[in-house]
């Protein structure tokens, strides 16, 4: 059997503090390569703690989580492209510069893809970060994460904010760019938008995992969109 | 990698540094000319009106050096915890390099920038005093061959035998104090941004906290330090001796160095913990 791309195994990440908040609870979870999968859930459910500590961005308290094999480092920051929730560029750089610095730090990172990308754009590479729209910033990101050919994207709640037509050109963007032996791994609760894309769905409520299937099987078996399934499993 | 870290932690830096520089260089330029215009030739009125510009200028330039030095190590710390505990960290910390080569190269260009800074403030001082010389000289009020040739060999046996070490001993031994304090200095301010992430709702008021209760601490190892040095006036005062300068002032400061190397080395250590154990990004 293939070693799964990413693994986590009796992952769990407590808050310290009121409550002693359990963001992510005893979870197990296998992903494949070679496929999109949305990882979906209410607000505050644990998406982000959990990508968090894909990334090593965040210490597990218990558990532990693998990708390639690897715990969190330097090997799996090589393979991971993350895009956050949040603009995470600086904002008195150019455009040209935030390509620069990938080319610098990642050996996978193409330039001329994300060229490409800005003049199919229009966005100008020598703007600074700090005099465009939002959306704008949104996209120069996306543009940089998936410029680079890794093995495991993660895009959190990557079309969250951006008006239809930018959800239209993120979306097409993801498809287009990504290695067909990589998986794709995107955070959202805004389904109808993405579900077509996706070939897997895991549903997180609680910090647990509540079910990671096909969309296929979803479909078939149910014979429910996964929209639909959402609201049904979520329903207040 | 540490190569390139360094690279863009410069280019970061470069900015607002430079701002500074420029700063206290018109200061320096402007204290200078200032000088350059006292000339006893003139009427009174004007000599006045030279001197008080001067002497405003020269208190500009030490409100300026003072800002500088205080302004490097805050936008060393400002730049540290943006680029390490803000947003910015989302990309900072998905590097694929090491934590160690994280803080090493944070850690070493921050101290390069500061050193550079201090550099640059001793070279004004030393334009401005050269500036002052000369023109003294070409007015007449000073004339070097007035010194006797042997003024600088007493003057030098007179320092060796009130302060108990030679003119260029002290000055090097002061050096390396100066040197070895500032570096000390960046990695804990560095540290004290990284113990403030402890205050998850107050950041930045914690890693304020942080480095004054530090600096109370170093304090007052800085007057245990002391004890040294009051022990050895008194003992000579009883026993009616002179002691050299320097034997009463050394162990004090080598107390209060090696103090500071020690909280360096934790500084350090706390900055990988923080980063590696405890890293938790809005």
């Amino acid at each position: 059997m293939e070693e799964p791309l990413l693994q986590t195994i009796d992952l769990c990440k407590q808050y310290k503090g009121a409550g002693n908040y359990m963001a992510v609870y005893h979870m197990n979870l296998s992903i494949p390569r070679g496929k999109i999968i949305g990882l979906l859930g209410p607000n505050g459910c644990g998406k982000t703690t959990l990508i968090k500590m894909i990334n090593g961005l965040l210490t597990p308290s218990c558990g532990c989580v693998t990708v390639n094999g690897y715990a969190p480092g330097v090997e799996t920051k090589k393979v991971i492209s993350y895009l956050p929730e949040r603009t995470y560029l600086q904002s008195n750089m150019r455009i040209r510069e935030m390509v620069d610095y990938f080319q610098d730090f990642y050996e996978d990172f193409s330039p001329e893809r994300a060229y490409n990308m800005f003049a199919s754009l229009g966005i100008d590479p020598e703007a600074r970060l700090k005099t465009l729209s939002k959306g704008t910033k949104e996209k120069v990101q996306l543009i940089l994460v998936m410029s680079r050919q890794a093995d495991l994207y993660i895009l959190d709640e990557p079309i969250a904010g951006v008006d239809p037509a930018a959800r239209d050109y993120i979306l097409r963007t993801i498809i287009t760019n990504y290695n067909e032996n990589a998986t794709i791994l995107l955070s959202t609760h805004l389904i109808s938008d993405i579900e077509n894309i996706l070939d897997e769905v895991i549903f997180m409520k609680n910090g647990s995992l509540v079910l990671h299937t096909s969309v296929e099987a979803i479909r078939e078996k149910l014979g429910k969109s996964i929209d639909a399934y959402f609201r049904e499993v979520y329903a207040c | 990698m540490l190569g390139k870290l360094m690279k863009y932690e410069w280019k970061g830096l470069k900015k607002p540094l430079s701002i500074l520089l420029l700063v206290l260089l018109g200061i320096t330029l402007l204290t200078g000319i200032l000088i350059l215009t006292i000339n006893p030739k003139y009427d009174d009125v004007a000599v006045g009106f030279s001197v008080v510009f001067t002497i405003i200028s020269v208190f500009l330039y030490y409100f300026g050096i003072i800002a500088c030095s205080i302004g490097t190590m805050l936008i060393i710390a400002i730049r540290f915890y943006k680029t390490c505990y803000t947003d910015e960290a989302y990309l900072t910390h998905t590097l694929p390099v090491s934590t160690k080569q994280l803080v090493a190269a944070k850690t070493i260009t921050a101290v390069l920038c500061h050193l550079f800074m201090m550099l640059f403030i001793f070279l004004t001082a030393f334009l401005l005093v050269g500036v002052f010389v000369t023109h003294m000289i070409n007015l007449g009020e000073f004339d070097m061959s007035d010194i006797p040739a042997h003024f600088f060999s007493e003057m030098s046996d007179e320092f060796k035998s009130e302060f108990g070490i030679g003119f260029i001993g002290y000055l090097a031994y002061i050096g390396i104090y100066s040197l070895i304090s500032s570096i000390c200095g960046i990695i804990m301010v560095l540290g004290c941004v990284s113990l403030g992430q402890l205050y998850t709702k107050h950041r930045i008021l914690g890693a304020i906290i942080a480095y004054f209760a530090l600096t109370m601490i170093m304090q007052f190892v800085t007057y245990l330090g002391m004890i040294p040095m009051y022990g050895k006036l008194f003992a000579a005062e009883f026993a009616g001796e002179s002691i050299p300068m320097f034997s009463v002032l050394q162990p004090t400061l080598t107390i209060t160095l090696v103090f500071s190397i020690i909280i360096a080395i934790v500084m350090y250590f706390i900055n990988l913990h923080m980063m590696t154990k405890r890293l938790n990004l809005e």
